[in-house]
């Protein structure tokens, strides 16, 4: 057993598009790109299809932190998915920050299909900024 | 101020001539000098209407109710229905036909204007000791109360509702007859009660410290949502009413059946169905900041509103409730959204 435990590992839920973040992760893995385990992906059809109760859900089942992404601006399989997702999820990010939940624990990103370095990038970055703060506790319910 | 007489004249004269099927206002409350919402349907009666300083309720409220009685009878009305409408109650009613939830021809909107007033904050009036109160009017930019030891004279500005001090619209602007006038005023500046949450509350800390006192003192009685005209879901997303649970369903039926948010008055769910709320509201609240004055233990709900407002106004400089022919704040998008905060 080591002396020191060792530090936190933050469970990340991240909400991929189908059609770009989702493959931008496969990309990532076919690469062999080195990033940390944490994300626990789960494919939707569009970013314009997460619900506010989603990204909630996820923090009250005990999720660290939680992931969005989506095609760039302009590439939306569905013509605006990721506009409309892009007004929603902002005013999620204000109201979680309002409510006083840390600005680390919630994150944005678009990532295409051919970025498979922007995604293995954009994980390493957010357990970075997530294992300094520790379990989330704020919105965990009491039962799973 | 708004002609009384006017208004009440103006109801029965519609019911009289059967233009409409019933008209909703205010009458005299059986608790103190509060108005109660009423819903009148014979020309005799017109001359229970009343228009005070208490007549605080959100009649878009009944709109929606009606809407819903006639769906469950699978009716269809004939004749409009009539409202008396404030400022904020005609935004309701625009967000609501922008929704399609009915058209402007089915509701008959005799609008009234709070001119320099608005409605009676009942815990601010509390503070100044008056005991029993009788009955509230509107005199000028002042309230008179009579109480048992006689009339007692307040400017409006001291007990008005955070609401009204702040609110932009006192005036119907949709509306098919109005009484009282558009004046010009400026009691607080838009969004003064959140502003001064936000300098006292800082840190993120603070800020969780705050909530998280408000939010595990819900007993989720649900009388936000009760009050709301823009929570007319169906089925709420806390309660699962169109789950059946019939001799046949199974355990693990019951077990694995879709739950968002539960009922129970704990803290991270209470938190959830806030949070779910407010940002259902975002883009379609009004501000008649009902929410906030029903809460039996005083969540100040309107602050969660009034914070996601002004990103729809000043990020989006999107108007909730100004035109019924703009796309709602939801369904629409401008290329030049904010997505700096997108990595």
């Amino acid at each position: 057993m080591p002396e020191q435990s060792p530090p936190y590992e933050p469970k990340i839920v991240a909400f991929l598009c189908k059609w770009c973040s989702s493959a931008g992760s496969d990309l990532a893995g076919v690469s062999r790109l080195q990033y940390p385990a944490n994300a626990t992906p789960i494919t939707v059809m569009c970013s314009g299809s997460v619900s506010p109760q989603y990204i909630l859900s996820a923090f009250k089942k005990g999720a660290d932190g939680v992931l969005v992404s989506g095609c760039h601006i302009g590439d939306c399989h569905y013509m605006e998915g990721n506009y409309l997702a892009r007004r929603k999820i902002y005013l999620v990010n204000e109201l979680l920050q309002f409510i006083g939940i840390e600005p680390q624990r919630f994150r944005m990103s678009w990532v295409s299909a051919a970025e498979g370095a922007k995604f293995a990038k954009v994980i390493k970055d957010f357990v970075e900024d997530l294992k300094p703060l520790g379990p989330q506790e704020k919105l965990k319910g009491q039962r799973p | 101020m708004s002609n009384l007489e006017a208004l009440r004249d103006q109801a029965k004269k519609l019911l009289a001539k059967g233009e409409v099927r019933a008209v909703i206002g205010y009458r005299k409350g059986s608790r103190g000098m509060a108005a109660e919402p009423v819903v009148i349907t014979r020309p005799e009666e017109a001359a229970t209407l009343v228009w005070d300083p208490t007549c605080f309720h959100n009649l878009a409220l009944y709109l929606v109710e009606d809407q819903k009685r006639l769906g469950k009878e699978k009716q269809k009305a004939d004749k409009p229905i009539a409202i008396v409408a404030k400022g904020c109650d005609a935004r309701a009613i625009v967000v609501l036909m922008q929704e399609n939830y009915f058209k402007r021809e089915d509701v008959y909107i005799l609008g009234v204007s709070c001119e320099t007033t608005g409605m009676v904050d009942e815990r601010k009036l509390a503070c100044l000791g008056f005991g029993t109160l009788q009955s509230a009017s509107f005199r000028g930019d002042d309230f008179v109360f009579s109480t048992v030891s006689g009339e007692k004279r307040v400017a409006a500005s001291e007990v008005l509702a955070d609401r009204c001090l702040e609110c932009r619209a006192p005036f119907p602007k949709v509306h098919d007859v109005v009484f009282g006038a558009e004046k010009a005023r400026s009691l607080a500046s838009p969004f003064a009660a959140l502003l001064q949450f936000e300098k006292s509350k800082t840190s993120i800390a603070d800020r969780w410290e705050f909530w998280q006192h408000q939010f595990e003192r819900c007993i989720r009685c649900f009388a936000c949502r009760a009050v709301c005209p823009m929570c007319y879901c169906e089925e709420c997303i806390v309660d699962s009413t169109r789950f059946v649970v019939a001799p046949d369903t199974t355990a693990e039926e019951k077990a694995n059946r879709l739950r968002w948010i539960e009922r129970s008055a704990t803290q991270s769910d209470n938190m959830g169905y806030h949070l779910t709320r407010a940002l259902h509201l975002a883009g379609r609240c009004i501000d008649c900041g009902e929410c906030d004055r029903v809460c039996p233990v005083r969540i100040p709900l309107r602050l969660l509103n009034t914070r996601l407002e002004r990103e729809v106004r000043e990020t989006f400089g999107y108007d909730p409730g100004a035109s019924v022919d703009v796309a709602s704040f939801v369904s629409s998008f401008r290329d030049n959204d904010p997505g700096n905060f997108i990595r």
